[in-house]
Order: structure tokens, then C-alpha cells, then sequence
């Protein structure tokens, strides 16, 4: 019986508990387990409660884990007390008792002590062999080599988000971010590249500490930038089922790259400040900037506001333009292409991210397609992923 | 010394830690591992450690991480000048130096990373604000919070005589490495509990009147909840009553004006000052979370 064992075997019960944390992306690993089995010998059997904290402050690395930690512990440790939970008739509920278990975890070291003097501190190592759980243990396949927190990404639609997800998203968005392709500020001529260039103003500043005397000479280094990444996100009323999910992709390059966000409607606004600040009412405030932006979707007159007004001056060589829309567009359609157009003219490479599952066709799109560097299609967060590769 | 003890003792240095920090804290130095706290900005990370440190009447070496900080700074650096000095000496007519003397400890610079490592008494390293420093330097850091060493290329290694006692301070304006987070102790630091926070008022000005500080905590508790850019930490409520104190307020006043004047010592944007209307702020005084039906009616 799992029970009988965790009741008689402190050691397969606090593996039971590294496992439980690791399956909710918790990346407690060997190192991990044996510095929790260390604290609970540290600690003495009447001050047991204090386990809680000593564990969360080991097991949690980040402050994800550390709100769902008092959850996790009480569904292990105390699972009589966790409500709304079913009941079969004849079952009993699996007793772990952390008193009981730093006492046994006490009594067993002290009769290690007992029978190899001087051996105690070696204890929590022999006991985490124990501890460490057998190869065929489900948990390992994902646990393999300690931890791992990549759980499988969702199909879900973006719709429906956990915090799980955002976290998931967080980190694509700073891999993709990663990836974005950093260019030269400036070229060298391809045979001053294979000498090293004095950095004059350098040295000489330096060599102020040196009395003088130029010792360590500085040498200038070719600079790469990384592309400034413009994302600018339908809301209008087609796209309502989908703006929140594009402006929580947004958010994340927010974070992640800098980025500059806009909303467009029939006409365009910047929404980056709303969304670097961490409040659970960027939603309402960003809805509040497009309220009263009228019925249908300008995109051509927005997307000439935003190379002419907003990013006039950033809007530079190597800059990413993401567009985030399913192209229907209430200005003409022959005004499209022309719009793009100047976007491309600047140096800037548009992608273009539709909800569905084909490319945009509408006749505006069909002119100015060879315009767009690449089409995505974004409904989830695979679908991100898959084209992580190639937004670069 | 226990948890409890150690709780006990940063009471008395003026820190009020409640049982879950005061664990964590006695773990770090019982496993000896670096303690990484992170929270929002103003609730007592820095002051956690400058207490761990006068509580236990260690040294406190702090280490202010900014963006470009690098090993000459954190760590050591060669003594030029007087490496210069010495071979200049040498030329002139002294005994020459070898080149091994040059590079002794007589000519290290140390640097707080590696004063705590040498220092001849157990000491307190806070590295604070540790996001903001590159991440080429949080790797640097790993060697010497993993194996207490540091490797200077020209010396050899310097072990740590004592095991400091490590606290990283961070704000989350950047990820950290998985690395480094491994290796520490993490202990998420929130906006105290109302009473935490009134315990850690009185604790810090023992002259404020008790109704001054009741009402200022339960101001500050409310304001907490309103959707504000910098929401005020401890540092900010102190400032507050310390500044109502010395208006000579034996309570938070009624006077909106003068409420206003000092709404500095909270509210730290423009936004934030813009947002909270002196209607707003009455209400909050009052205790109320929104807008009453006798206020609409008079609008």
C-alpha cells in the first residue's frame, strides 16, 4: 500500500512530495530533494511546522512557484483538510504526517550514528539513494537528470489561458527574442576586419591608472544591435475573439525585447507604457484607448500614421514590423500595398500573423502580399512555437 | 541559535521577520547556501540583510550591482599605480623585482566580493539588486557562491576562510538564470500584514502616537489595493508618518490639503498623484473601497 509505505518510509514519502512539485513545473532536482532532507534533520522533531517554510525557500525558485507552494504542500501533507475533494467509501485517505516523519527520519540517523560513529552528516546522502525514485517511476521520464519544467505545449486555443500558459509564453517570447538576427551597427572595410583597431579615447582614459603608460591597450569591438521589433495589433471588431490573446503574445515581447505595441482600429495608438506595468486591469485600459475608435478596420491609414508619426525615426534598417490582423480592410483596397510599401522602404521586414487558418485573401492583401516577408498563422501557442524558428 | 532565536535577535536589531523568513533565513546558514530574495521594491530586502548583520555582529560587505559592473569592480583588481611605482623603484637602483612579487597580495586590490571571501571574521555579503548587473556577471558569481572561491589567474584560487553569509537582493526588472537560482535559497518578500507593518512602524519610531500609526497602516494597507504604477512599500509608509509626525499629527488628518502635501511620501508618479483624487483619497481615509451612494447623488 502507497500509504503504508509513505507512513513507514519518511524518505519514499518526501521523493512522493519532489515528485508531486516537479509535475507542476517545479524544477526540484536530486540537489534539491537531498537539501530538503538535510533541513528536515536540521530541524528538531517538536519544531516540524517550520518544515513548510525551510522547503519552500528550497524548492520554490521563482516567485510562479511560490504562489501555488501552499497549495501543493497542503494537498500533500494535509490532505484532509483540502475540501471539495471526493471521498470513496472504503478508501482511506493517505496518512503523512510530518511530525511523524521527522521523528522517524531523527530515529533513523541517530541509528546510522549509532552504528558507524561519526557517520551522521553522510546520512542524508544514503538516505537519497532511497529517496531517488526507481527508473520505471513515471515522474522521471519527464524528471530525467534532476528537473524539468518544459511541460507539453498546449493546443489549447490562446482563449483559454493558465498561468502555466503565460509562463510558457514568457519564455518562447525570450527565445524568439534571443534569436532576432543582431546586425552590424557598422561595416568595416574586409581588410581592416582581419587587423584589430586601436579604441584611442579608450586606451587613453585607462591608461590614467597606470600613471600614463598605456598598458593595457583597448581594442574596438564591432557592435551588433539587436532589431527593434514593432507589433501592432488589430482590435477591431472582426478581431475581437482574438485581440486579447495577440495583445498577451504582444505584452510578452514587451518583456522580453523591448518592443513597442500599437492598437489599430480606424486609427492608431500606442499601447506600450500600459502594458510594462504589471496590473491585472491592462485589458479595461487598453479597451479604453480603442473605445470610440468607430465601426470597421482602417489599416492602411493605420499603418501610414505609424510610419510616419509614431516610428518615423526608429523605423530603421533591420527593424520587424509584426502585423497582427486578418486583413480586412475598410480603406481602399488599392491603399494597402502602398502602405506596406513604405514600411519595406525604410528597411523594415513586416510578418504578417493571421488568426486563420489560411492567409488573408482579400483583394487589398492579395496586391500588397509580396510586400510581407512572411505570413503566420497564431491561433494557440504551438503555433508560436512552431514559427519561432523562423522569426528571426 | 534556532529559527526562533534568530527571529528573536533580528527583533532586537530592529527587524520584524515573521517565522517563514526567519526559517529560511537560519536554513541558508545552516545549509550554507545564498539566500535570493525577491519582492517589489521597499519591503525591507536591503534592511534584512543590514539587520542579519548587526544581529549577529558580523561585518556587512555589500556589493551594489548596476548594469556594466564588472570583475574589477566586484571582485579585485591589480594595483597599477603602485605596481608602476614598485618597478620604477626597482629601476633605479634597488633590488629589481621579480615579476611573481609584482603579482602578490600586496599589489591586490580587494573588492567586496573577495574582501568577504578573505575577511578574517564570518561576514554578511549583500549583493543587492543582482538583476540589474549583466548576466556575463551572474556567472561569474556562480563559482563563488557554489564552491566559495575565487580564481584570480596570476594568484591561484582564494578560498573563503569563513562561509559568508550571502543575501541577493533582486526587483525582477530581469530574469535570472536558472543557474544561479539553483543555487540559492528563494524567499519571496510581500507587503507586510497589517500588523506586521504596524509592529515594524512602532518598532522603527517609537515616538509616533499609536493612533498616527493605526490609521497610517490601514491608509497605506487600502492605498495598496488601488491599480497604481509604484505601489508604496514599508520605506514609503515610513517616510509617511514620519513626515505626519513631525507636522506634530497625533492622527491622519481630516485636512485634505494638508493629506495632500504629504501624499509625496507615498505616491511616487505622476500618474499615481493624478489618479487619486482628493475625493479618492478621502474615501481611503474613511475606509471606504468605492464610491457611495450619497457621493453619487451629490455629484
Amino acid at each position: 500500500m502507497a500509504e503504508a509505505a509513505a507512513a513507514a518510509d519518511p524518505l519514499a514519502a518526501i521523493a512522493g512530495f519532489a515528485q508531486l512539485l516537479r509535475a507542476h513545473g517545479l524544477a526540484v532536482g536530486v540537489a534539491e530533494q537531498a537539501a530538503m532532507v538535510q533541513a528536515a534533520l536540521a530541524l528538531p522533531p517538536q519544531r516540524h511546522a517550520a518544515l513548510n517554510a525551510a522547503w519552500r525557500a528550497i524548492a520554490c525558485q521563482r516567485r510562479r512557484d511560490w504562489r501555488q507552494w501552499p497549495d501543493l504542500f497542503a494537498r500533500y501533507w494535509q490532505p484532509q483538510r483540502q475540501r471539495g475533494s471526493t471521498r470513496v467509501s472504503g478508501q482511506t485517505r493517505p496518512s503523512r504526517d510530518l511530525r511523524q516523519l521527522v521523528q522517524q527520519m531523527h530515529a533513523q540517523m541517530n541509528a546510522a550514528a549509532g552504528q558507524r560513529p561519526g557517520s551522521a552528516p553522510g546520512a542524508a546522502d544514503a538516505a537519497l539513494d532511497a529517496a531517488t525514485p526507481a527508473a520505471d517511476d513515471p515522474g522521471l521520464a519527464q524528471a530525467q537528470g534532476g528537473a524539468s519544467r518544459s511541460d507539453p505545449l498546449h493546443d489549447r486555443s490562446l482563449a483559454q489561458w493558465l498561468p502555466q500558459d503565460l509562463a510558457q509564453l514568457q519564455r518562447l517570447a525570450e527565445r524568439i527574442a534571443d534569436q532576432l538576427r543582431r546586425r552590424l551597427t557598422r561595416r568595416w572595410a574586409a581588410d581592416a576586419q582581419a587587423r584589430r583597431r586601436l579604441d584611442l579615447r579608450r586606451t587613453l582614459r585607462r591608461s590614467l591608472a597606470t600613471g600614463g603608460e598605456p598598458i593595457a591597450p583597448c581594442w574596438q569591438q564591432p557592435r551588433r544591435q539587436r532589431p527593434r521589433l514593432f507589433v501592432l495589433v488589430d482590435v477591431s471588431r472582426s478581431m475581437s475573439v482574438h485581440a486579447q490573446l495577440f495583445l498577451r503574445i504582444a505584452r510578452a515581447f514587451v518583456g522580453a525585447a523591448q518592443a513597442r505595441v500599437f492598437v489599430f482600429h480606424t486609427r492608431l495608438a500606442e499601447v506600450t507604457p500600459l502594458l510594462q506595468r504589471d496590473s491585472g486591469t491592462v485589458q479595461e485600459k487598453v479597451n479604453a484607448v480603442a473605445a470610440g475608435f468607430g465601426g470597421g478596420t482602417r489599416i492602411a491609414s493605420s499603418l501610414r500614421d505609424f510610419t510616419d508619426v509614431h516610428a518615423r525615426s526608429q523605423l530603421g534598417r533591420g527593424a520587424r514590423v509584426w502585423v497582427l490582423s486578418d486583413g480586412y480592410d475598410a480603406d481602399p483596397p488599392a491603399e494597402l500595398a502602398p502602405a506596406l510599401q513604405r514600411i519595406t522602404a525604410r528597411g523594415a521586414r513586416i510578418t504578417w500573423f493571421h488568426p486563420g487558418p489560411q492567409q488573408p485573401v482579400s483583394s487589398a492583401m492579395t496586391d500588397a502580399a509580396p510586400l510581407v516577408h512572411r505570413f503566420v498563422r497564431l491561433n494557440t501557442l504551438r503555433d508560436l512555437a512552431d514559427a519561432a524558428p523562423l522569426l528571426r | 541559535m534556532d529559527d526562533r532565536a534568530l527571529r528573536q535577535a533580528l527583533h532586537q536589531a530592529g527587524y520584524i521577520a515573521d517565522d517563514a523568513l526567519a526559517t529560511t533565513l537560519w536554513l541558508a546558514g545552516e545549509l550554507q547556501r545564498p539566500l535570493l530574495l525577491e519582492g517589489d521594491a521597499g519591503v525591507g530586502k536591503t534592511a534584512l540583510a543590514t539587520a542579519l548583520a548587526r544581529c549577529q555582529q558580523r561585518r556587512l560587505v555589500r556589493l551594489q550591482c548596476h548594469e556594466g559592473l564588472d570583475l574589477a569592480q566586484a571582485a579585485y583588481e591589480w594595483n597599477y599605480g603602485r605596481q608602476l611605482l614598485a618597478i620604477r623603484a626597482g629601476e633605479a637602483g634597488a633590488a629589481p623585482l621579480a615579476e611573481a612579487q609584482l603579482f602578490g597580495r600586496d599589489y591586490l586590490l580587494e573588492r567586496p566580493l573577495l574582501q568577504a571571501l578573505t575577511s578574517e571574521q564570518p561576514c554578511v555579503l549583500l549583493i543587492d539588486e543582482i538583476d540589474r548587473a549583466d548576466e556575463a556577471f551572474e556567472a561569474y558569481l556562480l563559482e563563488l557562491l557554489s564552491d566559495w572561491q575565487i580564481t584570480v589567474p596570476e594568484l591561484g584560487t582564494l578560498r573563503a576562510r569563513h562561509v559568508p553569509a550571502v543575501v541577493l537582493t533582486s526587483n525582477g526588472t530581469r530574469e535570472l538564470s536558472d543557474a544561479l537560482r539553483r543555487r540559492c535559497l528563494y524567499h519571496w518578500l510581500d507587503y507586510p500584514t497589517p500588523a506586521r507593518e504596524m509592529a515594524i512602524v512602532q518598532a522603527t519610531l517609537p515616538e509616533a502616537h499609536t493612533a498616527l500609526v493605526e490609521q497610517a497602516v490601514a491608509f497605506v494597507q487600502r492605498l495598496r489595493h488601488e491599480d497604481l504604477a509604484k505601489v508604496p512599500g514599508v520605506a514609503e509608509t515610513l517616510d509617511w508618518v514620519r513626515a505626519l509626525h513631525r507636522l506634530g499629527q497625533a492622527a491622519v488628518p481630516d485636512d485634505a490639503a494638508l493629506l495632500d502635501l504629504t501624499l509625496g511620501c507615498l505616491l511616487k508618479t505622476r500618474d499615481d498623484r493624478f489618479q487619486l483624487t482628493p475625493e479618492r483619497v478621502r474615501q481611503l481615509r474613511e475606509g471606504r473601497r468605492s464610491v457611495g451612494v450619497a457621493d453619487k447623488q451629490g455629484q
